[in-house]
């Protein structure tokens, strides 16, 4: 680690800022002035300063105001404050509030020089510590499940249980709620760990495929097997089998299935001498498997053998109050991944991230925040960074009319469509009768560029 | 960067005895390999002096300097017999802006008391000698050097100036094409 910083000069004397400038440059530090709290907030947006040394007296935003203004959004930015001897207690304040040190001015060079010290020390510190916390996470976090909601909690809860006994678990969700992170977590914590975890996607491959995927085969077992294979319900021996869309097989594949885990054998393709496996079964869905039941579509004895614990995986808009959680797991992991200095979110684009439906859900969040750090043009992402997410940065309010929400919903539709009345209709999967029906109803018009009105919608040709 | 043979002008500020301006320049080009010649003495710019302070403004020392003929000089350095500050310091030994063209060095806190008795005559003659050579490595665009055993090490007080030896660490040295 480089002890060499990113410092921010915070003083409304120019003499003060040019002294501390010109010091720090000869230390080979890259060095930054503001004249003024408001400046250094801007500054600190944009580009992530370690240190900053902020003067205590300074006109409108004072150093105490700017320490707590950078201890609440930048916690990890450390801050000296120099002040003056009639001061002190201002500088007791501060400290009180954070700040790693102060200095009184003028100060002796070597002073300063042992207050760097300390500094790069408790850099150094914050950073093992950050590492050490990181690999603990890792330990007992179950990867990269997080949340602090009530019902993940409940999950948290569940999953050492469950890892401990043998039994099928079923995992239902909707799609990218990180249903396999779960089934992860059960066998990372159970005694089966130490051996395979398979996880194969059901809906992803036809029925034939799967069987020989699972099963393995004989060498001639059917054209093109050249060579014998073992199955993965052999390879996973020991370990965890995982099958994701378990909805999607065939009840055929669903006898077998229920048959292998009764009997705990297989029998290869193509072949009639049984093989002994030893496996855990993990299945997940997002569909409603006693709707599939009642429709004929599932077996009811296979479905209660996959079935003997239940975990549920609530979707993102279920428990929003993760998604500050996430989101900023999610930042510094494309911050490091990407080698882009993007580290802040700040509270418009949380506002538009906490009121998102989020239909693709946690994944869905991992992929909108790897996009907006790719692209981000400074160190803090905002609403502009996350206009693609297509949400009104206007939270939702609350006391609302059904009537009122609809115009506003036509509306929005209408201006993302560019005012064609086909396309919104079939995003609103209404028919463009009944749109402009809506439009006339609610006196939907479109309007010019320079805000006056232009031409009612009904009459554009569409 | 130095260019090869650059002239460094060696410029008394004020009244300064002539020994320690005779070693510094002997010391630059004994060590940096630079031609070295003293300069007539420049008066102490009357608006250098903080009257609240009792002290001498580096700054504005410095940028009298700069205002200088360089004529063939690359780079000038000054040596003054009083004490100097920068405002945000209760003193320094010497002064430069990185990648500058002008360093000041003070002799006033050279020879204070240092272990309860003055310092002998040579070695307050070094450490102006180091302060010098510190300073110029500045004008050439070092920065300070985390080897305790180099010459761009910062010194915050005697005592580290006086443990700091006549030398230049191979990486400050190869930089400063010694």
């Amino acid at each position: 680690m480089s002890d060499k910083m990113n410092i921010m000069i915070v003083d409304d004397e120019k003499i003060v800022r040019e002294s501390l400038y010109h010091w720090f440059s000869k230390e080979g530090h890259v060095v930054e002035t503001a004249a003024s709290g408001f400046e250094a907030l801007e500054k600190l947006e944009a580009y992530p300063f370690e240190l900053l040394f902020v003067d205590i007296k300074m006109p409108r935003m004072d150093g105490i105001e700017l320490l707590g203004r950078i201890k609440a959004d930048y916690p990890d930015t450390l801050v000296i404050i120099i002040t003056a001897y009639g001061s002190i207690e201002s500088a007791v304040t501060a400290m009180r509030m954070g700040a790693s040190d102060y200095l009184l001015k003028p100060f002796k060079p070597d002073h300063l020089s042992l207050v760097m010290e300390r500094i790069f020390h408790q850099k150094k510190l914050a950073a093992e510590f950050k590492y050490l916390k990181g690999r603990l996470d890792k330990i007992t976090r179950f990867d990269n499940i997080i949340g602090q909601s009530a019902p993940m909690e409940n999950i948290f809860r569940l999953i050492p249980e469950v890892a401990q006994s043998d039994t099928s678990v079923l995992i239902t969700g909707e799609t990218g709620t990180g249903k396999e992170l779960v089934a992860k977590a059960i066998h990372a914590k159970s005694k089966r760990a130490q051996f395979p975890f398979i996880a194969i996607n059901c809906g992803a491959m036809p029925d034939t495929l799967l069987e020989s995927e699972l099963f393995g085969h004989q060498r001639g077992a059917f054209t093109g097997a050249v060579l014998a294979r073992k199955g993965f319900l052999e390879v996973v021996s020991g370990g965890t089998l995982f099958l994701d869309e378990i909805g999607e097989i065939t009840g055929k594949m669903q006898i077998d299935l229920l048959r292998v885990l009764e009997e705990k054998r297989i029998n290869r393709i193509g072949s009639s001498q049984p093989i002994e496996v030893d496996f855990r079964l993990i299945s997940a869905t997002r569909q409603n498997l006693e709707q599939a039941i009642a429709g004929g579509r599932f077996r009811e004895d296979f479905y209660y053998r996959i079935n003997v614990i239940h975990i549920d995986v609530p979707p993102l808009r279920k428990r929003k109050e993760d998604i500050p959680l996430l989101a900023r797991h999610f930042l510094e992991k494309y911050s490091q991944e990407t080698a882009k200095k993007v580290d802040h979110l700040d509270r418009a684009a949380m506002d538009i991230l906490r009121n998102y439906d989020w239909p693709g859900n946690v994944r869905e969040l991992e992929n909108a925040i790897e996009r907006a750090v790719v692209l981000a043009k400074s160190r803090t992402l905002g609403p502009e960074d996350l206009s693609f997410l297509g949400t009104s940065p206007v939270p939702v309010e609350m006391k609302r009319s059904l009537r009122e929400v609809e115009k506003t919903h036509i509306r929005n539709i209408l201006e993302q469509c560019d005012w064609n009345v086909t396309r919104a209709a079939k995003i609103l999967d209404i028919n463009r009768v009944t749109l402009h029906k809506k439009m006339n109803r609610y006196r939907i018009t479109r309007e010019s560029r320079d805000g006056s009105k232009a031409l009612s919608a009904h009459a554009h040709p569409q | 960067m130095r260019t090869p043979n650059e002239m460094i002008g060696v410029v008394p500020v004020g009244d300064v005895p002539e020994t320690p301006i005779n070693v510094i320049a002997a010391h630059i080009t004994g060590y940096l390999n630079l031609p070295a010649e003293i300069l007539p003495p420049l008066d102490v710019p009357m608006d250098a002096f903080d009257p609240r302070r009792l002290q001498y403004d580096a700054g504005k020392i410095l940028s009298r300097l700069e205002t200088l003929d360089f004529g063939r000089f690359g780079k000038l350095i000054g040596v003054f017999n009083q004490d100097l500050f920068v405002p945000i310091f209760t003193h320094v030994y010497g002064e430069a802006r990185q990648g500058g063209k002008a360093a000041l060095v003070s002799l006033f806190r050279l020879g204070k008391i240092s272990g309860g008795a003055l310092p002998p005559e040579d070695v307050v003659l070094e450490r102006a000698a180091k302060v010098a050579l510190h300073e110029l490595g500045h004008l050439f665009n070092q920065v300070h050097c985390e080897d305790h055993r180099c010459l761009m090490h910062f010194s915050g007080s005697l005592e580290d100036l006086d443990a700091t030896p006549f030398n230049f660490c191979r990486y400050c040295a190869e930089a400063l094409r010694i």
